[in-house]
């Protein structure tokens, strides 16, 4: 038998390689919120679901209605975050309670969006906002995969360049307002705020300490989930998390597990480096044994 | 015999009826292409969900075209990696006259694959800006894929190239020829160069093809979520390219007659089947290894549907473990029947297990479901078409078949073909 077992582990060993030194690697950090990190805190015990902010999105960020009535007017009605809508309230119910919810792009203190984009299409900017640049984008749509909170969404009725140029969307914070965030400004009762991320984190704080069991686990969702967002969210006691359609994720930022092991893998390129050296020097030592055997002959 | 090729009308020979309706297949694609390139991925809106050109959708925004037409077709396509991986990583040099088909069908299929994927972009025009450096976001495994598999294409046509121009340098153009014969003893100098890439950058980016998933923690089955997505999957597309490679085989002696040396598959069959035993003992200990962390455990109850992916997770112990039971046997190894049987049967498990990972353990939020619209697969379909279709042309045109042996292979199937013509 030419193929002995011993040639067989030395395959799998190299083959193991590749994926035995994430075991030993050293962990990516996390990534950690700066002081000057903007945000906002969503208080679901406020909201009355009157949706002026998703409006209120819509005419800030120029984005058509997603009318669904028979009369197709101008009644804004999307069902899901969608490539018209950054914005959305939905009406969440977990067992007998309900609540409202409001979604859009959360903001990560170290989004994987921004981890998995080729050419940095998705990238944090100034305050922390993870902003979009769809000159760099390609549309490979790997940031609606990485998104835990699925919010990248693509414009898929559209193809042409140029003419059509379809782009993701997603809330970018009303970054292109000096006055911030246009949701934040509507709402009537306060339930969506804007701010430093430190001042909100505090402002969810002081909630709960004032009373104590009205919110879902007495903390503010994003402090720490995923690594963190920056826009935080509390819940009504009834409603957890889950409920209002907020995973649940590990403390640690998603990209942590593919990052430490892309990076250790390629560590100055070089397993690939050695991988190449050792492959070439194999063949041109057999073409010299070759040559060698071919002259004696 | 080469002259009697070179000399023969190309047209009669090569248009039999199944050339034909791989031809209409071919153009079926280029039609399928050009919808997309126009109304987009969803095709004309309006029209019947069903007639759209993928189901792709926010919830699953990437439908079959990438687990099929990139990670299946690149799995079979790793045949030319598996036996290069024998042939000059250990090298057993007798394994030889299997590497001209295996890198002309990795070539082929590997070419498939990033035509599709480029198709399948939604922004395929700004494609340029992964190379520009300074732009550049090495975190993304997606980065590292596009641009191995990019240069992977190149080598893959380089290791190709030699057939080509061995063709030439006994064309009747005597400047074509003359061409060729400068040009061929330099590329056989360069090429140990050049095998090496081909040995490294698969290695990278299959293994990386599996990598693309570890970043969607909370939104892949924990069955298939694991730091060891890498390894599997370039244990798969090792033991795929096997498979492939004794399909191949079999396939071109049953369209062209060629001589089988079913010792020497059955001698390079054994490795599989060690891999597919490593690989079931790491998937099931992962599991198990995993599911004592009580965060997994809630996740698995999470995602719902256990008899769904239960099914599936057995599908693929069964069909992994079915292979290399069948592949540890001499006797299966040995039979032409048997092992081409077995080697169906690596291609297979192989492509469930990447299948699997893309599609079935992926689960965005509750509420998205995702099936292919048969516009979506009539793509998958059409496309291998076009590979089939383009491995036929080559080996018909060029000294591909069993390497040295050329002259011969290609004397018989331009004989067969013309017998069949008349
Ligand atoms: S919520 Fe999604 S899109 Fe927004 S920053 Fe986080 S990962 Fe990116
Ligand atoms: S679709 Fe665009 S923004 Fe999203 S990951 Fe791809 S390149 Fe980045
Ligand atoms: S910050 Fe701006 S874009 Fe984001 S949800 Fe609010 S209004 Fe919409």
């Amino acid at each position: 038998m030419e193929i002995t077992r011993r040639n067989l582990l030395k395959t799998a060993a190299v083959a193991g390689a590749v994926a035995a030194v994430a075991d030993v690697a050293e962990a990516r950090e996390g990534r950690r919120a700066a002081p000057d990190e903007v945000g906002m805190l969503y208080d679901s015990t406020l909201c009355v679901g009157c949706r002026a902010c998703q409006t209120a999105c819509k005419v800030a960020n120029g984005l058509p209605p997603d009318a669904r009535d028979a009369s197709g007017g101008e009644y804004d009605a999307p069902l899901d975050l969608n490539a018209t809508t950054k914005n959305i309230i939905k009406l969440a119910t977990d067992g007998p309670a309900s609540t409202y919810m409001k979604m859009q792009c959360m903001h990560c203190v170290d989004p994987a969006c921004v981890s998995v984009c080729m050419a940095g299409a998705l990238h944090k900017v100034a305050g922390g906002i993870v902003a979009y640049n769809p000159r760099t984008c390609v549309g490979c749509r790997y940031c609606q995969i990485g998104c835990p909170f699925n919010v990248p969404k693509f414009e898929w009725s559209k193809s042409l360049p140029v003419v059509e140029d379809p782009k993701i969307v997603k809330c970018e914070l009303c970054r292109h307002r000096q006055e911030g965030p246009a949701c934040c400004e509507v709402c009537p009762r306060g339930a969506v705020i804007y701010g430093k991320r430190t001042a909100l984190l505090a402002e969810a704080r002081r909630r709960i300490a004032a009373q104590p069991g009205k919110y879902f686990e007495d903390r503010a969702y994003g402090e720490v989930d995923g690594g963190g967002t920056s826009v935080l969210y509390l819940s009504p006691a009834g409603v957890s998390f889950q409920a209002l359609g907020l995973p649940t994720l590990p403390r640690e930022p998603l990209p942590q597990l593919s990052e430490t092991v892309q990076h250790t893998t390629y560590k100055w390129g070089l397993a690939p480096i050695a991988l190449y050296a050792a492959v070439t020097a194999v063949q041109l030592r057999n073409r010299k044994a070759d040559g060698a055997a071919k002259e004696e002959e | 015999m080469a002259s009697h090729a070179t000399e023969t009308p190309l047209g009669g020979t090569i248009l039999t009826p199944g050339f034909k309706l791989l031809l209409g297949l071919c153009a079926t694609w280029v039609a399928l292409v050009l919808v997309r390139l126009v109304w987009g991925l969803h095709g004309p809106a309006g029209q019947d969900p069903l007639l759209a050109i993928s189901n792709q959708s926010d919830g699953y925004p990437w439908g079959i075209w990438k687990p099929l037409n990139v990670v299946t077709f690149t799995g079979i396509a790793a045949g030319a990696y598996a036996v290069g991986l024998l042939t000059y990583g250990f090298n057993r040099g007798e394994y030889h006259g299997l590497i001209r088909s295996a890198v002309l069908a990795g070539a082929i299929g590997y070419t498939l694959g990033g035509t599709s994927i480029t198709v399948d972009l939604g922004r395929y025009w700004n494609l340029w800006v992964i190379f520009v450096p300074q732009w550049l976001n090495w975190n993304s495994v997606l980065l590292e894929i596009a641009l191995c598999v990019l240069a992977y294409n190149l080598v893959l046509w380089i290791e190709v190239s030699p057939s080509i121009l061995e063709r030439l340098e006994r064309s009747g153009s005597p400047a074509a020829a003359a061409r060729a014969r400068a040009i061929l003893p330099r590329l056989r100098k360069a090429m140990p160069f050049v095998i090496s890439l081909a040995i490294v950058l698969p290695t990278m980016h299959q293994s990386s093809l599996g990598g693309l998933f570890m970043v969607a923690v909370t939104k892949t089955h924990p069955f298939w979520h694991t730091g060891f997505l890498p390894f599997l999957f370039l244990v798969t597309c090792v033991t795929m390219g096997f498979g492939a490679v004794v399909a191949l085989e079999n396939l071109t002696a049953l369209a062209w007659g060629k001589r089988i040396d079913q010792p020497l598959l059955a001698r390079m069959s054994i490795v599989p089947a060690w891999l597919l035993a490593a690989a079931l003992v790491v998937r099931v200990g992962d599991i198990l290894w995993r599911f004592r962390d009580p965060a997994v455990l809630a996740r698995y109850r999470l995602m719902g549907h256990q008899a769904f992916y239960g099914s599936f997770l057995l599908l693929e112990l069964g069909l992994f473990a079915a292979a290399a039971a069948l592949l540890f046997r001499r006797s299966v190894r040995e039979n032409r029947g048997k092992l081409l049987g077995a080697a169906f049967l690596l291609i297979l498990s192989g492509s469930v297990y990447r299948f699997d990972t893309y599609l079935v353990a992926y689960q965005p939020a509750a509420g998205w479901r995702y099936f292919p619209t048969p516009l979506e697969i009539l793509f998958s379909v059409s496309l291998a078409a076009i590979g089939i279709t383009v491995y036929v042309l080559f080996v018909k045109l060029f000294p591909i078949l069993s390497g040295v042996e050329a002259t011969d292979a290609h004397g018989t199937a331009t004989g067969a073909q013309s017998a069949a013509g008349h």
